[in-house]
């Protein structure tokens, strides 16, 4: 075909920090942008979440509270070394306990699904499954099954894996590095631009690992009618679901549907089929009836993913008027048994105009569960570093940390040498030091000798302190996403989506989108998504994709039905087509007073449908796209004890239009929160002579409670993103969490006079460094 | 055993070890209330046991014989909402949703007792309650707004 040549093109899309070649189509028309001063009713309104009174009665459709008839319950045993071989698993009395149904041991299982391996390589690797007519009796069995191992020697830390008698975690990788070697990035010569240095800091920040913790845990029921399979799972990724399903069972994959109607978070951990998915459905497979498998809340803070932890060690050197010259980076990161290179390094490169940068990463394997993207994987590690470094130049410079960093904004993407498609970031920054009284505070820090806008009056053992942190990440999204929008015969319009709403909104802000490009009112448009038995493919949500991707093709699926909708009425009205308008569910006759209900137009066509089919188009491969923001942080420190209390939060993030205030508004919150989380309570501690995590309960490993928040006041910047995509619209999620944490530790060191270098900053932490 | 639940009678002969969570979500397939640590440390499972908020995963299903039980189910319908649902819905007080069974138990039971809650006392009533998305501020405002809208019914 003739037009086959440019329909499908290769492009460049960003997902979680990395950078993927994709072949896309491109759509069949354009859209004209819509424009940050474009007159829109829907999109930009704070509409309540669509599904908010469902997830108020408790039961919106979560996997875990799923019962089908006859369902039975499934229940994982799991490694209790890290490291060794399984030599027997003794079955015998889980079998005898009344009402067991089934168990699967490794002989059981298609080797695509990679179950019940017989070497362990980490404690809590799932060794065996249990079956029973309820969750209660397969917990017990579970418990009642014994495994004979043989424990050989475990690495659980860089230190340990890369030491020369260490034994190999993964089959090739003898020194246990990913890429068999250290990550080298780099661009001008760091050498040089130290040579050129006024002023010159080195600095050594420890990051935790921390647990994603999502309430929900990851969760399968599956069923199977004959060779076909629905599999309903707690996920971020239908699609992504389906394909490792249908690969690991070896079943095309239209045997293979996959739901979603709500789910209890995902923060990065959900991004797969994972190994309760494959126990549910071969159990459900072996037992013809339904099969839950939710993992425990062990299993889930053992083994579903975590954000690696991560020593980086800093140079960086400036001008004496604060231009930096040179910034360098050795980090080290045990990524467990599995994982990839979302390291702290990638953020050096992009956040600061900096000519001479060099990052040294070496991810390393290590007999602990594999980490997983968890919101802005890398970068919101790799802030705490850098950030920290900026404001010991700060401090060596004798220069307000802000104005510091308004010096060296990166005005280009350094890395690929291209214009951002939009940068505000000195206006976040401008916006948000007004917000938190930033200039007021330095005036009066300056005015006060012996720095005594520190104390806080009749309290002598409290200190206060400021931090700030400013934040990039790449938000655009990109293709394939596709959307479907059809009206039923009575007018009210449904948007098809393969999409799923992790509680970000995803389903309000479609319905927003679509009422808007067709004219509709939002109560008379409704978005099915979470089903790859009904809709067209969406990617998953993560990296901060889902706005950016989903909501041009379903702006575009909108205009192709609206269009659709007024061939019929122009002959139903009687006008010319170019004459009709829309609004709030009716056509109007421009310059006349007919006009007809989309209801109306509708029941004369009976069952003949009015749909559209929207697509979404390639990024513009000229442009960088990313989200920038600044976050200041006001904190009190307790010195007799170490107690960190945060008092507020200012942020403030250009994120392109946004279709949801509201909900924009509740997913930055959150971010800080896990933020301050990051920053002064999480950290999943290991035991490295045992080799086993020690804490992964919720009352020992901590996370925020509503008692420890600070006052938040997070905002965006009006406008909207032209040339990134035809709705204006960036990522926000991941955003929010990258300065909350460096921010924060930024304003302890102010508080104190001294850095605490070590997250979370603990009261023992920080009694340690006032030591120093 | 014989509880009133959601203001019904129900029998139920569960065993020794069923905890009341348990004895809702798997016996009575009422799963509105949620299990995520099973050990009393995150308030998803808080149901009220004679008006008073329990961690429902702690407590056992026998132990609740001849007392009044009442859970999400119970709290109002959509149809039908107690402000505290039209509240969390209107200040945007539930992400992914899954704490907020346990958040309107809890705050449910702080209104029974304090009709016009400070801040302060709404945090230290529902420290207990975790949320992972972080919607806590908004969880605040919500119950600051139902609490007005529950005093403005009864003055009215």
């Amino acid at each position: 075909m003739a037009e086959s040549k440019s329909r499908f093109i290769s492009t460049t899309v960003e997902v979680e920090g990395r950078t993927e070649q994709r072949v896309v189509e491109i759509p069949t028309f354009e859209m004209e942008p819509w424009g940050a001063d474009a007159q829109l009713t829907h999109v930009g309104a704070r509409a309540t979440r669509v599904d908010a009174g469902t997830k108020a009665t408790g039961n919106p459709g979560y996997t875990t509270d799923l019962r089908r008839q006859h369902q039975a319950y499934a229940a994982i045993v799991r490694a209790q070394i890290p490291r060794g071989k399984v030599l027997r698993i003794n079955t015998d009395a889980a079998r005898a306990l009344p009402g067991v149904l089934d168990i699967l041991l490794h002989a059981d299982a298609p080797a695509k699904t990679r179950l019940f391996l017989q070497d362990i390589t980490y404690h809590g690797q799932p060794l065996a499954a249990v079956c029973a007519v309820s969750q209660d009796i397969a917990t017990r069995a579970a418990e009642l099954i014994t495994v004979d191992s043989e424990k050989s020697r475990h690495s659980v830390t860089v230190a340990q894996a890369i030491a020369p008698d260490a034994l190999p975690i993964r089959p090739g990788l003898p020194n246990n590095l990913l890429f068999k070697e250290p990550r080298v990035n780099a661009r001008g010569d760091v050498a040089a631009g130290f040579a050129a240095a006024d002023v010159i800091i080195e600095r050594e920040v420890h990051t935790p690992c921390v647990l994603h913790t999502a309430l929900e845990p990851h969760s399968a029921v599956c069923e199977w009618d004959g060779d076909h399979l629905t599999v309903w799972e707690s996920t971020q990724g239908i699609f992504r679901v389906r394909d490792n399903v249908a690969k690991a069972l070896g079943v095309p994959l239209t045997n293979v549907r996959v739901i979603c109607e709500a789910m209890g978070g995902g923060f990065g951990a959900k991004n797969y089929a994972a190994a309760h998915t494959y126990i549910a459905a071969l159990f459900a497979k072996r037992l013809g009836r339904p099969v839950m498998c939710a993992v425990d809340r062990t299993g889930e803070q053992v083994d579903t993913g975590n954000r690696p932890s991560s020593v980086q060690r800093i140079k960086m050197g400036a001008q004496r008027d604060g231009t930096l010259t040179a910034i360098e980076l050795v980090a080290e990161i045990p990524l467990g048994v599995g994982g990839w290179e979302g390291g702290p390094g990638e953020i050096y490169h992009e956040l600061y105009a900096c000519p001479n940068v060099q990052t040294h990463e070496t991810f390393a394997f290590v007999n602990t569960a594999a980490m997983a993207a968890f919101r802005a994987p890398g970068h919101a590690e790799g802030a705490v570093g850098l950030e920290a470094g900026i404001n010991a130049l700060a401090v060596a410079l004798e220069m307000d940390p802000l104005e510091l960093r308004r010096r060296n904004i990166a005005t280009h993407d350094q890395k690929k040498k291209r214009p951002y498609t939009g940068n505000r970031l000195a206006e976040c920054y401008d916006e948000g030091a007004r917000r938190f009284g930033w200039h007021e505070w330095m005036r009066e820090r300056g005015r006060t000798p012996g720095n005594t806008a520190r104390q806080v009056k009749g309290k002598p053992h409290l200190r206060r302190g400021v931090g700030l942190s400013a934040q990039i990440w790449s938000t655009g999204g990109g293709p394939p996403s596709y959307a479907s929008v059809r009206l039923n015969n009575d007018g009210s319009a449904d948007v098809l989506a393969g999409s799923q709403d992790l509680g970000t909104g995803t389903r309000t802000i479609l319905a927003q989108v679509a009422a808007e490009a067709l004219g509709h009112s939002l109560a008379q448009v409704r978005a099915i998504i979470g089903d790859t038995g009904a809709t067209p493919y969406a990617g998953n949500s993560w990296g901060s994709m889902t706005v950016a991707s989903l909501t041009p093709a379903v702006r575009m699926a909108a205009a192709d039905a609206r269009s659709a909708l007024l061939d019929a009425a122009a002959g139903l009205l009687n006008a010319p087509k170019d004459s009709l308008s829309t609004r709030e569910g009716r056509v109007f006759v421009d310059g006349s007073d007919r006009s007809m209900s989309f209801g109306d137009i509708t029941a004369k066509l009976g069952n003949v449908m009015i749909q559209g089919q929207g697509s979404r188009g390639p990024n513009p491969q000229d442009a960088g796209i990313v989200t920038t923001g600044v976050q200041f942080a006001e904190v009190e420190v307790d010195v007799t004890t170490g107690v960190v209390r945060v008092l507020r939060i200012v942020a403030v993030h250009d994120a392109g239009r946004i279709v949801n205030p509201t909900l924009a508004e509740s997913q930055l919150e959150g971010g800080i929160i896990q933020g301050l989380g990051f920053a002064l309570f999480e950290e999943r501690m290991l035991d490295a002579r045992m080799g086993l995590p020690l804490n992964v309960g919720l009352h020992d490993y901590k996370i925020p409670t509503m008692a420890d928040i600070p006052s938040i006041d997070g905002v965006f910047l009006d406008g909207a993103d032209t040339q990134a995509n035809h709705v204006g619209a960036r990522g926000i999620a991941e955003p929010a969490i990258v300065p909350t944490a460096p921010a924060i530790a930024g304003a302890v060191a102010d508080a104190l006079g001294v850095d605490v270098l070590e997250l979370p900053m603990t009261p023992w932490r920080v009694l340690a460094a006032l030591k120093r | 055993m014989h509880i009133t639940l959601n203001g019904r009678p129900v029998d139920a002969v569960p065993a020794g070890h069923t905890t009341l969570l348990d004895l809702l979500r798997d016996e009575l397939s009422l799963t509105g209330t949620k299990r995520v640590c099973d050990r009393g440390a995150c308030g998803a499972c808080t149901v009220l046991v004679d008006g008073k908020p329990v961690y429902s995963c702690l407590t056992l299903a026998n132990g609740c014989d001849g007392h009044d039980v009442r859970t999400i189910e119970g709290l109002g319908a959509p149809n039908a909402q107690h402000p505290l649902q039209a509240a969390f819905a209107l200040e945007d007080a539930a992400q992914c949703g899954f704490c907020t069974p346990g958040q309107l138990m809890a705050a449910s039971a702080l209104l029974s007792t304090n009709s016009n809650p400070s801040d302060d006392q709404i945090v230290a009533a529902m420290s207990g309650n975790l949320c992972r998305c972080g919607t806590y501020p908004k969880i605040v405002r919500a119950v600051r707004r139902a609490a007005a809208t529950l005093r403005e019914a009864s003055n009215g």
